[in-house]
């Protein structure tokens, strides 16, 4: 996929100067990531004790708070896209915004396996039963930005699609944090924070961060390739536009 | 013409339509009926449990009847090519959302005083006066999500498509507080459903601009 993305042959763009092509930095970006996650993987596994209450399942935390944060970076990214958008009609932070949502989904869809994976022996889960507030407010969170998808796919593509998704982008930013706290003031069984209270030991916390920088490499990796398969196909199509319009015009010459 | 006078004004021409045309308040009136109607086969009912699901029923028709009154309320324009027509007078796009958004709700706002006598003819039993007051106070942030997002997706190909995937996870602090009114600490959630009012009020206007401005 990455093939002929940095002016290869596909594309008739200036060139690069001395920086390496994107499908390069690309490639040096995916192989990071997936050293970071080996790195991480040793921290989670190997390096971090196990919890003397929880057992080998408190493991899931590292994954399941590192991709949440990351998920709720990639919703800021949305939502920042959306007001530069808005702002100056300019497409690139559109087109972030369009890259950014479906990596936002699928980490908040890795959160919440992971949390139901961890749910299953602590809280002995069975979702008809047990009810949680953070469980449905990511559901709310998750909907909210499928429907954000929804929009791009169905409005008319180009300005209109770049506008109302900003505004659903807007919107559904500003929604979250209350669904968030309206459920969490109705009840709730989730763990309450424990890192920025200091209650992680050290060896945790050291795990934990690594994870984070895994994931949000990760994060970044997969946001930037979307970027740029999205420009890619911004360029593909306006080069379509271009030629069809050259043999339109050669066309009409002919008596 | 200030701000408050074309909002009414739109919100004046949407309500005489419906009163001449008389289109979407009985098809309302009778959906509300039917959901009743179905609740009757669909749930278990007795004494004891008809008064402990009347809230949620009333939740629930209150949630699919905005998603029909907010749909209709800029499908109609769409269809007849009228939304253009009003934005090129000289009211600006944001009175002409609030006149919308008003009428939406004053079309809702018949649908619950069908609805809320009606689950007390159907269910047998009267609702806590808190769910009441809760569903009113909810109707006008409500209101003014659903003309958005109403707005938003007359211009897409999916239209009614979109409305409900959008509108219903964004509704959802609204029962939260709604239903948090029966547990006894209505007045703190009383007041909460009202901040909320106000944050979508103010967020929708915000954004309306940039929804019907093309």
């Amino acid at each position: 996929m990455t093939r002929g993305v940095g002016g290869g042959k596909g594309f008739a763009r200036p060139a690069q100067g001395g920086s390496p092509p994107i499908s390069t930095r690309l490639r040096v970006a995916v192989l990071g990531s997936l050293l970071a996650f080996a790195a991480a993987a040793y921290m989670d596994f190997v390096f971090a004790p196990e919890d003397s209450l929880q057992g080998p399942v408190q493991r899931i935390f590292y994954l399941h708070v590192s991709s949440a944060i990351a998920a709720y970076a990639c919703f800021a990214l949305v939502l920042i896209g959306g007001i530069l958008y808005l702002r100056r009609e300019d497409p690139r932070p559109d087109r972030l915004a369009r890259a950014a949502a479906p990596v936002g989904l699928l980490l908040t869809s890795v959160t919440f396996v992971m949390g139901m994976i961890w749910a299953k022996p602590i809280w002995n889960w069975d979702p008809s039963k047990t009810w949680d507030a953070r469980l449905s407010s990511t559901a709310v969170l998750w909907a909210v930005y499928a429907g954000y998808i929804l929009v791009r796919r169905f409005a008319p593509p180009g300005r209109t699609a770049a506008r109302l998704a900003a505004v659903v982008g807007i919107v559904g930013f500003v929604d979250v944090p209350v669904v968030h706290f309206s459920v969490l003031w109705w009840r709730t069984l989730h763990p309450q924070p424990v890192i920025e209270t200091g209650a992680l030991p050290a060896s945790m916390l050291a795990a934990w961060l690594v994870t984070l920088l895994a994931v949000l490499l990760l994060t970044g990796t997969l946001v930037a390739t979307r970027y740029v398969t999205e420009r890619n196909r911004e360029l593909a199509e306006a080069r379509r536009d271009r030629h069809e319009l050259v043999r339109l015009e050669s066309a009409a010459e002919v008596p | 013409m200030t701000f408050a006078a074309c909002a009414l004004a739109v919100a004046r021409k949407d309500l005489l339509t419906e009163w001449r045309s008389r289109e979407v308040l009985p098809a309302l009136a009778q959906f509300v009926l039917l959901a009743l109607v179905v609740t009757l086969f669909a749930f278990d009912l007795d004494a004891a449990s008809a008064a402990r699901i009347a809230p949620g029923v009333l939740w629930l028709v209150v949630l699919f009847a905005g998603l029909v009154a907010f749909g209709r309320a800029f499908a109609a324009e769409k269809v007849q090519a009228s939304l253009e027509a009003l934005l090129l007078t000289p009211a600006g796009p944001v009175a002409i959302f609030a006149g919308k958004a008003l009428a939406a709700a004053a079309v809702l706002l018949a649908c619950e005083a069908v609805l809320v006598p009606g689950i007390g003819v159907f269910l047998g039993v009267g609702l806590p006066p808190l769910a009441v007051a809760a569903v009113l106070l909810s109707t006008a942030g409500m209101a003014a999500l659903g003309c958005l997002f109403s707005a938003l997706a007359v211009q897409t190909r999916a239209r009614e498509l979109l409305l409900p995937v959008l509108a219903l996870p964004i509704w959802i602090p609204f029962v939260v507080y709604g239903a948090a009114a029966l547990t006894g600490r209505a007045p703190q959630a009383l007041a909460n459903l009202l901040a909320l009012d106000i944050l979508v009020v103010v967020v929708a206007g915000l954004a309306a601009r940039f929804v019907l401005d093309d």
